[in-house]
């Protein structure tokens, strides 16, 4: 027998299970464009920074979403026409169902933040639905990243808005005992540090997790079809169905997990912008 | 051997993980649609709020799930 495979889980030959899971787990990796997977020297050195599968999708994510909000405003009148409508509707959407009804009217000084990031999320969670595609999101670097971004946009808003020193102290509800307020502070700053955390990590995981879901269906299809025993008959069938239903279901969560990231922000930014009323 | 066992371990990381949101995830949905209900005007601001809890309680079930790839992966 041979050396047994760093991937299979016993000391027997890997089964076909296992090295197609461990296939899958390979497609889904963050590997430069030009192929091989650089000698990590450090995760900052400059030879690291080279394009990957995941930022070459991302790039083309942002480049798809430029040219379609340049070409939907391009004619504006004022019943839009086509594309132009489609845009119209994502926009009005951001700003009253998100802006103003988590912010209140003043929210609407912050839409250009929270439309930038709902369309960026759902542009690139779409983009990972077609085939050879892979979501910028789908990686905890672009997510992560950008759950930072939101925390300093958000901190900022509440320094600028409230003073630093007042939005500190707000940290802390007005008429804690003095023995508590260490303690609620410390547990305020940690829920604070947690959130840009939070948000990077669900929408890395839903995004991934869909990705991995999808790819197993894949897997159990081409097994079946490899070593076809009377089991395959049921497998195939029951797998495909699957595989249909579940790419429907990945096109429902990128739309709520872009969503879900927007209204996140826009609660935060809110809590931001009120700290000192509690 | 140590292979297999961080194997059940991403399992049991995920399986355990995910009972806790997912009694959470159904609180929420029920409430809400009570709440609905009762209250069929307040509708689209309890949805706003659905989604809000909804992707905090989402957000532990996740935490398991990155945990099983970390101990797959170990």
């Amino acid at each position: 027998m041979a050396a047994p495979a760093v991937t299979a889980a016993g000391a027997e030959e890997a089964s076909p299970l296992s090295k197609g899971i461990a296939r899958l787990l390979h497609e889904l990796e963050v590997l430069p464009l030009n192929g091989e997977k650089a000698e990590v020297a450090g995760s900052f050195s400059p030879e690291n920074f080279v394009l990957t599968n995941y930022s070459f999708w991302l790039l083309v994510a942002v480049v798809l979403m430029l040219v379609f909000f340049i070409v939907a405003s391009r004619k504006s009148q004022l019943v839009p026409q086509g594309i132009s409508n489609v845009a119209e509707a994502g926009v009005e959407f951001v700003r009253n169902n998100i802006c103003v009804d988590v912010m209140g009217p003043e929210g609407k000084k912050y839409f250009p933040f929270i439309a930038t990031t709902f369309f960026f999320v759902l542009i690139n969670n779409l983009l990972g639905n077609i085939p050879p595609a892979l979501p910028g999101t789908g990686t905890v670097g672009t997510t992560f990243v950008w759950g930072v971004i939101v925390f300093l946009v958000y901190n900022g808003i509440g320094i600028k808005k409230n003073g630093f020193v007042p939005y500190i102290k707000s940290l802390v509800p007005s008429g804690t005992p003095g023995w508590l307020a260490p303690l609620i502070f410390t547990l305020e700053v940690v829920s604070h540090i947690l959130r840009p955390f939070t948000l990077g990590v669900r929408l890395f995981a839903n995004m991934y997790a869909g990705h991995i879901m999808l790819g197993v269906f894949a897997v159990f299809m081409a097994i079946s079809l490899e070593h076809f025993t009377p089991v395959s008959a049921l497998v195939l069938p029951l797998s495909f169905v699957m595989q249909v239903l579940l790419r429907v279901f990945e096109l429902f969560v990128a739309v709520l997990q872009a969503y879900i990231f927007t209204i996140l922000t826009a609660v935060y930014i809110s809590g931001a912008l009120h700290a000192s009323e509690h | 051997m140590t292979g297999s066992l961080s194997v059940l371990g991403a399992a049991l990381a995920f399986g355990l993980g995910a009972i806790g949101p997912g009694i959470g995830i159904g609180m929420i949905g029920s409430k809400t649609i009570e709440s609905m209900a009762r209250q069929p005007e307040m509708a689209g601001r309890l949805q706003t709020t659905m989604f809000i809890a909804l992707g905090m309680t989402e957000a532990i079930a996740l935490l398991g799930f990155v945990l099983a790839f970390v101990l797959y992966g170990a």
